[in-house]
C-alpha cells in the first residue's frame, strides 16, 4: 500500500510535534472541558430525560473539539509553508490527506478519551453496558466530522477567513452525522442499545464511508496549486 | 498555470455579451414575463378555492414551483461543479456560482411562503418535518456556499473550492432527509396532503407554475451568468494591468 507510508509518516510527524508542544490536545480540551461544564449550569441536566440532553451536549463538545483540533492541525502546516512541502513531495495527494486525517482523528479521540469519563462522572449518569456502544459511537461520529472537516481545513487555510471559516462549511454539511451520533449517544447513556439505534449506526457508517471516498477523489482539487 | 489558464480564455472574455447570449436572454425573460402573468391569473380565478383551507392554499402556486427551482438550481450546481473539476474550463464554474445563487434566491422564497401557510393551516409556522428540515440544511448548505467563494479572491482556487462543496452538499441532500425523517419517527402525524386527489385545475396551475418559474430560472441564470463573465473580464483586466 503506497498511501499507508506516507500517511503515517505526516500523522507521526504531528503526534512528535504534539508531544513536544502540547499545544492542540491542552488548549482544546481545556476549551471542551469548560464547555461542558458551562453546558451542565446552562441546561437541565438532571431528572428525567437527561440522557437525551446529556446526548446533546456531549456532542456538541466534541464537534468543538473535531472543529478546533483540524483547524490548528492545517494551521500548522501553512507556518513555513510545510503544506507545499508536502505537496511537491513524492507522497500521493490521497496519502497526504490520509495523514492528516489521522492525525485530526488522534487529536479528537485524545480529547474525547478525557471528556467522556469525566462527562459520565459529571452528570451522574449510568450506561453500564451501554458504554461499548457510546465508544463506537465516539469513532464513527468523529471519523464522519474529521473525514468532511480534513477536506475543508484543507480549503479554509487557504481562504482569506483562514479557520474562522472551517464551522460555517462543516456544520451544515455534518448535520446528519450529529443527529445519528446524538440519538445513539442517548441510548448509550440510557443503557445500551435501542429501537432503531442499529439504524443510525448504519447511517453514519454510509455517511464516513461515502464522504470518504468523495474526499480522497477531490482532496488533489483543493490542494492544487 | 493559473495565468496561462486566465489567458486561454481571454478572447471569449473579451465579448462577454454575442448577440445570440443577449437574444437567448431575452427569450427567456418575455417566455418568464408571459408564464407568470397567466400564473397568477390562474392562480386567482381558474383554481378553485380549497374547501379546508381557504385561499391561503393558493400560496402553493407559488410555494411548489419555488421549491422545484430550489432543487433544480443546486442540481445544477453539483453536475457544473463536476464538470468544473474533470475540465477546468470557467463557463462550468460561472455556470454553478450563478445556479447557486439563483438558487439560494428560492429556496429562501419556499422558507418563506412555506410559514406563512402553514400558520393559518397548521396553526404553526415552522415545524420540523423531513421536508421542512431538509429545506433548511439545504439553503445552509448553499448559504455556506456563497460565503466560501466570498473568501477566496485568487478565480481558480475559488473555483475548485466551491466545486467540491457544491458535490459534498449535493450528496449530503438526501442522507439530511433521511435523517430528519428517522429522527422525527415519533411524530406519527402527517401533515401535508399528498397530491393525487388534486381537483385538475389545481394541478393544470401547479405545472404551469413549475413551468413558468423554470423560465424564470432559466431568465435569471442567464442574466446571473453575464455578470459573472463581465466581473471575470474585470478581474483579467485587474491580473494584465
Amino acid at each position: 500500500m503506497s498511501w499507508l507510508g506516507p500517511a503515517l509518516a505526516i500523522a507521526g510527524k504531528d503526534l512528535r510535534l504534539e508531544t513536544k508542544t502540547r499545544d492542540v490536545v491542552a488548549s482544546v480540551g481545556l476549551f471542551v472541558l469548560l464547555v461542558v461544564v458551562t453546558a451542565s449550569f446552562a441546561f437541565p441536566t438532571a431528572g428525567a430525560g437527561r440522557e437525551g440532553v446529556a446526548a446533546g451536549v456531549l456532542w456538541m463538545a466534541f464537534l468543538f473539539a473535531a472543529l478546533l483540533g483540524m483547524g490548528r492541525s492545517m494551521a500548522i502546516e501553512k507556518e513555513d509553508a510545510c503544506l507545499e512541502g508536502l505537496l511537491v513531495s513524492p507522497a500521493p495527494r490521497e496519502a497526504v490527506f490520509l495523514g492528516k486525517l489521522l492525525t485530526n482523528l488522534g487529536f479528537t479521540f485524545a480529547v474525547e478519551v478525557v471528556i467522556l469519563p469525566l462527562f459520565i462522572v459529571l452528570l451522574q449518569l449510568r450506561p453500564g453496558g451501554g458504554l461499548g456502544l457510546l465508544v463506537l459511537d465516539a469513532l464513527l461520529g468523529t471519523l464522519g466530522l474529521v473525514t468532511v472537516g480534513t477536506l475543508f481545513a484543507a480549503m479554509a487555510v487557504n481562504t482569506r477567513g483562514r479557520e474562522a471559516i472551517l464551522p460555517l462549511l462543516v456544520m451544515p454539511v455534518s448535520v446528519p452525522v450529529m443527529v445519528a451520533a446524538v440519538k445513539v449517544a442517548e441510548a448509550g447513556f440510557a443503557g445500551g442499545m435501542g429501537e432503531g439505534t442499529l439504524s443510525w449506526l448504519l447511517l453514519m457508517v454510509g455517511y464516513d464511508a461515502l464522504f470518504l471516498l468523495v474526499a480522497l477523489a477531490t482532496f488533489h482539487h483543493v490542494t492544487e496549486e | 498555470m493559473e495565468t496561462h489558464t486566465l489567458r486561454s480564455t481571454a478572447t471569449e472574455l473579451a465579448t462577454p455579451d454575442t448577440d445570440e447570449a443577449a437574444r437567448t436572454r431575452r427569450l427567456w425573460g418575455l417566455l418568464a414575463a408571459i408564464s407568470l402573468t397567466v400564473l397568477l391569473a390562474m392562480a386567482f380565478w381558474y383554481a378553485p378555492e380549497d374547501a379546508n383551507q381557504g385561499p391561503v392554499q393558493r400560496i402553493f402556486y407559488i410555494h411548489v414551483p419555488s421549491a422545484w427551482i430550489g432543487f433544480l438550481a443546486f442540481a445544477v450546481v453539483f453536475v457544473a461543479s463536476i464538470a468544473f473539476l474533470a475540465t477546468g474550463a470557467r463557463r462550468f464554474d460561472e455556470l454553478a456560482a450563478s445556479s447557486a445563487e439563483v438558487g439560494v434566491v428560492f429556496t429562501t422564497a419556499v422558507l418563506i411562503t412555506g410559514p406563512l401557510w402553514g400558520r393559518p393551516v397548521w396553526g404553526i409556522y415552522w415545524t420540523w418535518d423531513p421536508r421542512l428540515t431538509s429545506f433548511l440544511m439545504l439553503w445552509l448548505i448553499y448559504l455556506s456556499y456563497l460565503v466560501l467563494r466570498g473568501y477566496v479572491p485568487e478565480p481558480i482556487r475559488r473555483a475548485r473550492f466551491s466545486a467540491v462543496l457544491g458535490i459534498v452538499g449535493f450528496l449530503d441532500v438526501p442522507i439530511v432527509y433521511l435523517s430528519a425523517r428517522w429522527w422525527r419517527s415519533e411524530h406519527p402525524t402527517q401533515f401535508v396532503v399528498e397530491g393525487g386527489d388534486l381537483p385538475p385545475q389545481m394541478l393544470v396551475t401547479m405545472l404551469v407554475g413549475v413551468v413558468a418559474f423554470t423560465f424564470l430560472y432559466l431568465y435569471l441564470l442567464s442574466v446571473r451568468r453575464r455578470v459573472a463573465r463581465l466581473r471575470a473580464a474585470a478581474e483579467l483586466a485587474e491580473v494584465g494591468r
